[in-house]
């Protein structure tokens, strides 16, 4: 009888505890927010300052609309891990994140999963930005996504050292930047500095190597890898011309090792003083500037030289986005344009420095006077390049593989220019035609 | 009476496990079901596309390998050449897995993704050597830590060390030394000795890649393994060593004779660990690598996140869960015959 009733409780427990847990599984959690409010969650970037910044634009923009409480979510550091953490959301439908910090290069691959912000009058938000950033979000006529800030290839130089050996300005070709990175190299060398090179950039196998190349490719007219149209143009004279360039600076201006750097191990050479040149993204420039660096005030910044072309630089930067499952997608887009706005570009551009999308901000005099160099970066991202992630969406990143494999094969010798380019376009448009 | 009793004793040991059943249903043959069900369609990753069933297509893609013939030497050959006379040859699918001809100079091995093949290639490859250099190197250590001496505590927690780093940051130091440049402790080294310009690629040049993998998973993991085998050496009663000394054996030996034979059901374990283990390897090839080089594991995780094919990325990972599997039966059969007998 004893034995029966424990039985039976075993039993009863046993049948409670899984009742219990099936049904939380399918249970949302309460949350304290007053439900009269609505809340909004911000998937936000968080290296550096980011995270903070962000959270200072979600309190004004709760001050401003009392009714919303706006919730700030940290995200990984690293690019692949944020979209992985995107995915999954989206995977799961889940509507616990309403707005979303992506790369400009991710616009295409999440179309679908990203509210037409159009619906919710973008337009007049829209023209105040660079009209680059805008047609690379813009999908099947649907704009997915408002620019927070933009980067860009750019070419970092030594004032001093242009002048100590006699050069008037920053070059404007490659030719120029071939023949001043050897003359100061080698200057430099005989006084001494064995470690110094001429140009450092991004050589090694990853997505840094192809906006490197497409520069190359897109100053010497050889065309954007995939045009916006769908067309596969890598495989032409041009383009495997300018491979071959850079091919030949490996070994006499930049260095063998040149193939494994990214965009730190770049900045790092340079601002220890061991080169003349450099193209990096715009982050480098406070680092450059700050007082440990031994280039403090001795550096500046140019847009990239040209080929056969005009100057060329690959757009890149970080975009809000409205997620699709969001419940409030009417708040969401407002509070998008909102952080997305003059107002709120101006207070990040002047606090961590990051650059707006909005042209009016290139004259604003307290912008000017914070970060010397906008008045370059305007030229720079007028002829600014996007990568051809529209165009090759969902299959981007294999395109991009494809075009970095190759090129770096091309630039350690394995093949040249010619075939790099020829491979690639082969290459590209069996992924494509899956 | 007593039958009854043992009726209801086996009714209840049921109704016990049954929880912990269910949980294992739940969390790990729910999942593995789910994966190979996916591995059998196109389903693209967090897309509201509606998946379609395509058979065994996606093992096809991972594992197909043809043996072409050219119309001259494959050496003579550009790629292009090569990959427009797949093409004309209703391969466009294949690439050369590698230039290097074999069964007479025209013929070359083509793959549909010769970067799966190199995935498993170079994940056994890794998986043999490390293991085996820890094996030899970990024993070594227990060897000598297992003796008694002065300031054995302090030794014992000193090597212990490498394997308590997280693997990020000692994969990340490890990058950082192995750098192209002087920036990197081994370049400026190899300048010193003489080997290099002090400008060598150890991470990007094709035959150093794999060493450099493996000497960082040796450093790190030599320690487990040691500790495996104190675990093992302490064990073995210390009145056969005696016995064997008075009766004029030599230490090399009572190696032989007592230490290894008696250690043996410890080796297996621990052999069994580290492969099981090496054969997953993720986040020293996701670190160091990236895209350039993988490992079966982020083979998979690329095909997952950046290119988004759910269903080929599960196939890769049927696939590595079949290559465990196999280890795993053969390792079975050796403990068996080693433990039990």
């Amino acid at each position: 009888m004893k034995k029966k009733l424990i039985q039976h409780s075993i039993r009863l427990l046993y049948f409670v505890s899984l009742v219990l847990f099936i049904s939380s599984c399918g249970k949302k959690q309460q949350t304290a927010v007053d439900n009269a409010k609505i809340k909004l969650v911000v998937a936000s970037g968080a290296i550096g300052e980011e995270l903070k910044e962000t959270q200072q634009k979600a309190k004004r923009f709760m001050q401003l609309h009392p009714n919303v409480i706006v919730e700030v979510l940290d995200t990984p550091d690293l690019s692949t891990d944020r979209l992985g953490f995107i995915m999954q959301t989206f995977a799961a439908q889940s509507d616990a994140i309403d707005i979303m910090q992506i790369d400009v290069i991710w616009t295409g691959d999440l179309r679908e999963h990203l509210v037409d912000l159009n619906v919710y009058g973008a337009a007049e938000h829209a023209k105040n930005h660079f009209p680059a950033i805008i047609e690379n979000n813009t999908v099947d006529g649907k704009l997915l996504a408002m620019p927070m800030f933009i980067d860009g290839g750019m070419l970092y130089y030594r004032k001093d050292l242009l002048e100590k050996y006699g050069f008037e300005e920053p070059p404007k070709t490659w030719q120029q930047l071939e023949k001043i990175a050897q003359t100061v190299q080698d200057g430099e060398r005989e006084a001494q500095n064995k470690d110094f090179w001429g140009f450092l950039w991004q050589g090694d196998a990853y997505e840094g190597l192809t906006c490197d190349a497409l520069e190359w490719v897109s100053s010497n007219d050889g065309g954007t890898l995939v045009e916006l149209n769908g067309d596969i143009s890598i495989d032409n004279a041009n383009a495997a011309e300018a491979i071959d360039m850079a091919k030949n600076w490996i070994g006499t201006i930049s260095p063998e090792a040149v193939l494994g750097y990214g965009e730190e191990d770049t900045r790092m050479i340079f601002q220890s003083g061991n080169a003349m040149f450099m193209r990096n993204w715009p982050y480098a420039y406070n680092l450059g500037q700050a007082k440990e660096s031994a280039v403090s005030g001795k550096f500046d910044v140019a847009p990239l030289p040209r080929g056969r072309g005009k100057s060329s630089s690959t757009l890149g930067g970080w975009e809000l986005a409205v997620s699709k499952y969001s419940k409030h997608p009417k708040e969401a887009a407002e509070l998008v344009f909102f952080m997305t706005g003059e107002k709120e570009q101006k207070t990040t551009a002047l606090t961590i420095g990051n650059n707006p999308t909005i042209l009016k901000l290139y004259k604003d005099k307290e912008i000017l006077k914070a970060i010397p160099y906008i008045p370059i970066l305007y030229d720079t991202f007028q002829g600014a390049v996007p990568r051809p992630s529209t165009a090759t969406a969902p299959n981007y990143s294999q395109v991009s593989r494809s075009f970095f494999v190759n090129v770096h094969n091309a630039l350690s010798g394995k093949i040249t220019g010619e075939e790099a380019v020829k491979t690639a376009a082969l290459d590209i448009r069996n992924i494509l035609k899956k | 009476m007593r039958k009854y009793l043992q009726r209801d004793q086996k009714k209840l040991a049921f109704l016990l496990l049954s929880p912990s059943f269910l949980l294992l249903l739940l969390i790990a043959f729910y999942p593995l079901f789910t994966v190979v069900k996916s591995s059998f369609t196109n389903e693209t990753f967090a897309s509201a596309q509606k998946a379609q069933w395509v058979g065994l297509s996606n093992y096809k893609e991972l594992l197909a390998m043809r043996v072409v013939s050219l119309p001259k030497s494959a050496k003579k050959m550009s790629q292009v050449e090569i990959l427009e006379h797949l093409n004309s040859h209703d391969l466009s699918n294949f690439k050369p897995l590698s230039r290097i001809p074999i069964f007479g100079e025209t013929k070359i091995l083509v793959a549909s993704d010769p970067d799966f093949i190199l995935a498993v290639k170079d994940t056994l490859f890794f998986t043999v050597i490390s293991v085996f250099l820890e094996l030899i190197l970990g024993m070594m250590i227990a060897l000598m830590l297992v003796a008694q001496f002065k300031g054995q505590g302090f030794f014992r927690m000193a090597m212990l060390i490498p394997w308590a780093i997280p693997t990020v940051i000692s994969s990340k130091m490890w990058g950082w030394m192995f750098a192209p440049s002087r920036l990197g402790i081994m370049n400026v080294m190899a300048q010193w000795l003489g080997f290099t310009d002090g400008q060598f690629p150890f991470l990007l040049n094709e035959t150093s890649q794999l060493w450099v993998i493996i000497a960082i998973d040796v450093w790190k993991t030599t320690p487990f393994m040691a500790l495996l085998l104190m675990a093992g050496l302490q064990a073995i009663p210390r009145g056969l060593y005696e016995a064997a000394t008075v009766d004029g054996y030599s230490s090399w030996r009572q190696f032989w004779n007592i230490t290894l034979p008696l250690l043996k059901p410890t080796i297996v374990v621990a052999l069994i660990f580290r492969t099981l283990d090496a054969l997953r390897v993720f986040d020293l090839f996701q670190i160091i690598f990236a895209q350039k080089r993988f490992s079966l594991a982020s083979f998979t995780y690329y095909q997952l996140i950046d290119t988004k094919r759910m269903g080929y990325s599960s196939a890769a990972g049927i696939i590595i869960f079949l290559i465990i599997f196999l280890f795993t039966l053969v390792y079975m059969r050796i403990v068996r015959e080693n433990i039990y007998d």
